[in-house]
């Protein structure tokens, strides 16, 4: 197969083909030159990048690429903790960079004494005809009506 | 000042300097020393002499834009081989769907050539074919191989560039290339069939 291939060696162009040559790439190039360069090479260069530009390669391609980085987001990914959700959220709410509002302060209160104070005099007076039990409760137990004689 | 195609390549190296420097008769030497080996790997790659001018034309004037970016990490000849190939591929490609093929003659020669003579005899006057039935059959069945495989049966089997060189022109392995030509010689086999008695 290799003689008979090689056979193809005696085929040649033209007589006078490789004595011309030279002249007529001179004159290629002095025709070159007359063209816009930069525009022809930026037309070259598209139409050979649109000639190699493969529709489905390319959406296999693209679409490989985003199956994997989906993945390696899913796997990767790990949802935050209730607390350190709270600790955030916390943080930020009271953060006071986050707002122009002025911090909120809470008043000092006084605390509240629900004591009753017991009066001294008047517990046997005797316009009142029962005193009020939380009086009663202020003195000794006795099972003497206070009425009896 | 003369110009030899088949001047020896050991002072590619010293016209490309020249040429680097801005002397452009060195290019010119240097252009019509390839002419012919580049005209032979394009043309058995097109099959198409008009399409085998342009591409060369415009290969020699890729090479002259370019060369002063050669640094000489591979031979000059590698190099010229590399654009040839690439753009004779890149040709093929765009001209998938219109192949129409316009064959040189061959050298008269050929006739007295051994395996010309056992190709197409095949030890039976009747049986025998002209040179251009052959050269018919054989562009036939080169064009049936894809741009890849052609490439590597084009350097290796008609212009005998040795595995390791082809290797560098097309930036593969060797092994790579051992095993397209065995590919491409074993449909080549397929669609010769009826030469294979003389092998």
């Amino acid at each position: 197969m290799h003689r008979l291939i090689r056979l193809k060696r005696f085929e040649q162009p033209p007589k006078g083909y490789y004595e011309n040559f030279l002249a007529e790439f001179h004159r290629h190039q002095r025709a070159e030159l007359l063209k816009p360069s930069l525009k022809t090479l930026l037309m070259e260069k598209l139409s050979d990048f649109v000639s190699e530009f493969r529709v489905p390669t390319m959406a296999y391609v693209g679409a490989t690429a985003v199956a994997v980085v989906a993945a390696v987001g899913i796997l990767t990914f790990t949802p935050p903790s209730p607390s350190s959700a709270l600790q955030s959220s916390y943080a930020v709410s009271y953060n006071p960079s986050f707002t122009s509002q002025p911090p909120v302060t809470i008043q000092k209160m006084q605390p509240v004494s629900l004591r009753v104070d017991l009066p001294t005099s008047g517990i046997t007076d005797s316009t009142q005809p029962f005193p009020p039990s939380y009086m009663l409760q202020a003195h000794t137990a006795s099972h003497e009506s206070p009425f009896s004689f | 000042m003369t110009l030899d195609p088949d001047a020896p390549l050991n002072n590619d190296p010293e016209l490309v300097a020249r040429a680097q420097g801005g002397d452009p008769s060195a290019f010119d030497e240097l252009v019509v020393r390839y002419t012919p080996r580049l005209y032979g790997l394009i043309y058995n790659m097109t099959s198409n002499h008009e399409d085998t001018n342009d591409l060369l034309q415009d290969v020699f004037a890729k090479a002259y834009r370019s060369i002063c970016s050669f640094r000489g990490k591979s031979s000059f000849s590698t190099w010229m081989h590399s654009i040839s190939v690439n753009m004779a591929i890149n040709f093929l490609k765009k001209r998938k769907r219109r192949q129409h093929p316009s064959l040189n003659d061959p050298d008269s020669s050929i006739e007295n050539d051994p395996d010309f003579i056992a190709a197409t005899s095949h030890g039976d006057p009747r049986n025998e074919i002209s040179v251009h039935e052959l050269q018919k059959k054989l562009n036939a069945a080169m064009l049936k191989l894809s741009t890849q495989h052609r490439a590597v049966v084009t350097m290796f089997d008609i212009q005998g560039i040795p595995h390791a060189e082809i290797a560098n022109i097309l930036k593969i392995s060797e092994g790579t290339v051992r095993s397209r030509l065995f590919y491409a010689h074993r449909q080549l086999q397929n669609y010769l069939q009826e030469f294979r008695s003389t092998q």
